[in-house]
C-alpha cells in the first residue's frame, strides 16, 4: 500500500491509470450519439407520446409493439400494463431511451418540444404527427400506418372511421342545424373555436358553432357574449362540476340552453383527442344537440 | 416626491372626495353600457327579462361592481404600504398576502373545487388570513415590528409561495393548469352579487380602519422620533395599518387574483395631485383606484371583441409605461 501511494511501484501505478483512461475512453465513446442505422424491418418496438397516438397505434393491431406510453394514456383497457414514459406535457427523454425503443411517435404538446429533440438526437427514429383537425388525423393514421408495415390496416382504419362519422352525420342530416355552445373551461370561459377538429365534428352533428368567428382556435370568451350569441344547446366539455355550470349560467334567463335546461355535461376525455373514437365523440355531441333523433 | 401642499382643511378633503365620487359614479355607469355586445340601457330597463337587461345587470354590472371594490381596496392598500414602509415603489402585493391567498386558492382548485364555486375564493381568504398571521410573526422581533423587517419577511413569503404555485402546476393536469395561470394573472369574471358584496364589506372595514390611523400614518411618514414624541404609539399604529392593508388585499386577490400596478400607480399619481396627506390621500386612492380598474377592466373585455383579455395584462401595459415616465420626470426635476 506504502509502495503504491509512495510510487515506489510506478509501473503498478502507470498500468493503473491507463486501464482506467482506457476504461474512461471506451465508456465515454459509447456514451457519444450514434447515427440510427436503417431499421432492418417493420419496428417492433414502439414508444407513444400522446393518448390518441396510442389508441390509433391499438386500432392498427400493433399494441402489442408498444413499450413505452405516456402517463394519460387510459384507452384501450390493455394498455395498462404498459410501462409510462413520462406526461404528455413533459415526456422523461431519459426513461423512454431506456426502453430502448425502434420508433418514437409524439404529437406537438405544449412543452414536449425539448424533449422530443433529444430523444432524436439520440438516434432513435420519431414520427411527429399532427393533432388539430380531422384531415390531420387521417394524415396521422396513414402516417402512423406506414411507419408501422401496415399501410392497408391504415386505409382500413381510415375507411371505418370515415363510414361511422358518416352514420352520425346521417341520422341529423334532415334536422335543422341547432345554434350551439362547446366550452371546454369554466373559469377562463374557453369555448371551441373555427379550426379544430371538435368543431368540425360539432358541425357534423348537426349543429352551428356560436363561437366560431371570435377569431381564434380556443377563444376564451366574456360571459356576456354567450347572451348576446344566444345558444339553443350548451355543450360543456370541461370536465368540471354540474354545479359550476349551473352556477356560471345561473341568471341567464334569455339564453334558450338555460331556459330550457340543455345545458349538457360531456364527462368522457374522449371528446377532445384525435384518435379513432371521434365518431363516439360525434355521436355523443350529436345526441346532446338532437336528442329527439335518439329517442326510442 | 412633490411640493408640500396647503395645510388640508375639510373643505378640501370634502371637495377632493366628492369629485373622485361622482367620477366614480360616472364610471360604473359608463362602463356598464360598454363592451363587446352593444346594449341599450332603455331597452334594459323597459324589459327586465330582455337580452339587454340580462347582458346589462347580470354579466356586466357585477364585473364593474368587483373592479371598483379590488381597484380601490389595491390602490388604498398601496397608499398606505407607501407610507408605512416610506417607500415609493411599495406595492401591496409585497407583503406576501397575495401568495398567501394565491396558494391556497390554486390548492382549492386543483383538489377539485370549481373554479366557478365559491369555495375557491373563501379558500384563499383564509390562505390571506393564514398569510397576514405568519408574516406579522415573522417580522415580529423583541415586541417591535420594523417595516424592513415585514417587507424582508413579505418578500420571502412570496417567493416560497410562488415556489409552491410552481409545484403545484406541475402536479396539475392542462387544463387545470390553465386555470391556474388564469387566475394567478387577475381575473375580475361575472362573480356573485353575495361575493361581491362579501368582499366590498372586508375592503371598506379595512378602509375605515386605514382611515382611523391616517393623521398617525402621516406623523410617521415624518420620523419615527418626532412621530413618538407627538405622542404617536410607533408600533401599534404600525401593526394597526399592516394588518389593515393585509385585509384590503386578502378580500381583493381572493375574488380576483393577482391584479397588479394598480397599487402602485393610484396612489402615486393621486398623491403628485393631492399632496401626501394620508387623511385625503387614502381616500382618494380607494376611489381613483376603482375607477382606474373599472376603466382597465372595460378594455380588458372589449379591445379584442368577443375574446377577453386577463385584466392584468392591460394595467401592466397602461401602468407600466406611465410608471416609467412619472419616475422620468421625478428624476429630471431631482425629487427621486
Amino acid at each position: 500500500m506504502k509502495a503504491f501511494l509512495v510510487g515506489g511501484s510506478t509501473s503498478g501505478v502507470g498500468k493503473t491509470t491507463v486501464t482506467l483512461a482506457l476504461f474512461l475512453a471506451a465508456a465515454l465513446g459509447g456514451c457519444a450519439p450514434a447515427p440510427a442505422p436503417a431499421p432492418a424491418g417493420p419496428p417492433a418496438r414502439i414508444v407513444s407520446l400522446a393518448p390518441s397516438i396510442t389508441e390509433v397505434v391499438y386500432a392498427l393491431g400493433a399494441g402489442e409493439r408498444l413499450v413505452g406510453v405516456c402517463a394519460q394514456c387510459d384507452y384501450p383497457a390493455a394498455v395498462a400494463s404498459v410501462p409510462r414514459v413520462g406526461g404528455y406535457l413533459a415526456p422523461s427523454v431519459e426513461v423512454t431511451l431506456a426502453r430502448r425503443p425502434d420508433l418514437v411517435i409524439a404529437a406537438p404538446s405544449p412543452g414536449n418540444r425539448e424533449a422530443v429533440r433529444a430523444i432524436e438526437r439520440a438516434g432513435v427514429r420519431v414520427l411527429v404527427v399532427h393533432d388539430r383537425t380531422l384531415a390531420d388525423l387521417w394524415a396521422s393514421v396513414r402516417a402512423v400506418a406506414g411507419a408501422l408495415g401496415t399501410p392497408a390496416a391504415g386505409e382500413r382504419l381510415v375507411a371505418d372511421v370515415t363510414a361511422r362519422l358518416g352514420e352520425v352525420r346521417a341520422r341529423v342530416a334532415d334536422l335543422p342545424p341547432r345554434r350551439v355552445l362547446v366550452i371546454v373551461g369554466h373559469r377562463p370561459l374557453v369555448a371551441v373555436g373555427r379550426g379544430t377538429l371538435q368543431d368540425e365534428l360539432l358541425t357534423m352533428a348537426g349543429g352551428v358553432n356560436v363561437a366560431a368567428d371570435a377569431g381564434q382556435v380556443w377563444p376564451t370568451l366574456t360571459l356576456e357574449l354567450v347572451v348576446a350569441r344566444a345558444p339553443e344547446v350548451i355543450v360543456d366539455a370541461s370536465m368540471g362540476s354540474e354545479a359550476g355550470a349551473r352556477e356560471l349560467f345561473a341568471g341567464l334567463t334569455t339564453v334558450p340552453a338555460v331556459q330550457n335546461g340543455r345545458v349538457v355535461m360531456l364527462a368522457d376525455e374522449t371528446f377532445l383527442r384525435a384518435g379513432p373514437r371521434v365518431p363516439e365523440a360525434a355521436a355523443a355531441l350529436a345526441r346532446a344537440i338532437h336528442p329527439e333523433a335518439f329517442a326510442g | 416626491m412633490s411640493v408640500r401642499p396647503p395645510h388640508l382643511t375639510a373643505g378640501r378633503l370634502a371637495t377632493a372626495t366628492a369629485v373622485l365620487a361622482c367620477l366614480l359614479a360616472a364610471t360604473l355607469v359608463a362602463t356598464s353600457l360598454v363592451g363587446p355586445v352593444h346594449v341599450s340601457l332603455v331597452r334594459a330597463l323597459a324589459g327586465p327579462e330582455s337580452t339587454d337587461a340580462v347582458i346589462l345587470f347580470r354579466t356586466r354590472l357585477p364585473r364593474v361592481l368587483l373592479g371598483a371594490v379590488v381597484g380601490g381596496s389595491l390602490a388604498a392598500a398601496g397608499a398606505a404600504l407607501q407610507a408605512l414602509l416610506g417607500n415609493p415603489l411599495a406595492c401591496p402585493h409585497l407583503l406576501g398576502i397575495s401568495g398567501g391567498a394565491a396558494v391556497a386558492g390554486v390548492l382549492a382548485l386543483v383538489a377539485g373545487a370549481d373554479a366557478v364555486s365559491p369555495v375557491v375564493p373563501l379558500a384563499a381568504f383564509a390562505g390571506a388570513l393564514g398569510a397576514i398571521a405568519i408574516v406579522a410573526l415573522g417580522a415580529r422581533s423583541g415586541g417591535r415590528t420594523t417595516p424592513h423587517a415585514v417587507l424582508l419577511v413579505g418578500v420571502v413569503f412570496n417567493a416560497l409561495a410562488a415556489a409552491a404555485l410552481m409545484l403545484v402546476n406541475s402536479l396539475a393536469s392542462y387544463t387545470q393548469a390553465q386555470g391556474v395561470l388564469f387566475w394567478i394573472m387577475g381575473s375580475l369574471s361575472t362573480q356573485s352579487y353575495g361575493l361581491i358584496a362579501g368582499a366590498a364589506l372586508y375592503s371598506l372595514v379595512g378602509l375605515a380602519w386605514l382611515g382611523l390611523h391616517a393623521q398617525d400614518l402621516n406623523l410617521l411618514a415624518a420620523g419615527e422620533e418626532g412621530a413618538q414624541q407627538l405622542g404617536v404609539e410607533v408600533e401599534r399604529t404600525r401593526r394597526a395599518v399592516f394588518l389593515a392593508a393585509a385585509l384590503l388585499v386578502g378580500a381583493a386577490v381572493s375574488v380576483s387574483g393577482m391584479i397588479g400596478f394598480v397599487g402602485l400607480i393610484v396612489p402615486h399619481l393621486l398623491r403628485l395631485v393631492l399632496g401626501p396627506d394620508q387623511r385625503l390621500l387614502l381616500p382618494a386612492s380607494f376611489l381613483g383606484g376603482a375607477i382606474f380598474l373599472a376603466w382597465a377592466d372595460t378594455l380588458a373585455r372589449t379591445v379584442l371583441g368577443p375574446v377577453e383579455l386577463p385584466v392584468g395584462v392591460v394595467t401592466a401595459l397602461t401602468g407600466g409605461p406611465f410608471f416609467l415616465y412619472l419616475l422620468r420626470r421625478d428624476l429630471r426635476r431631482g425629487l427621486v
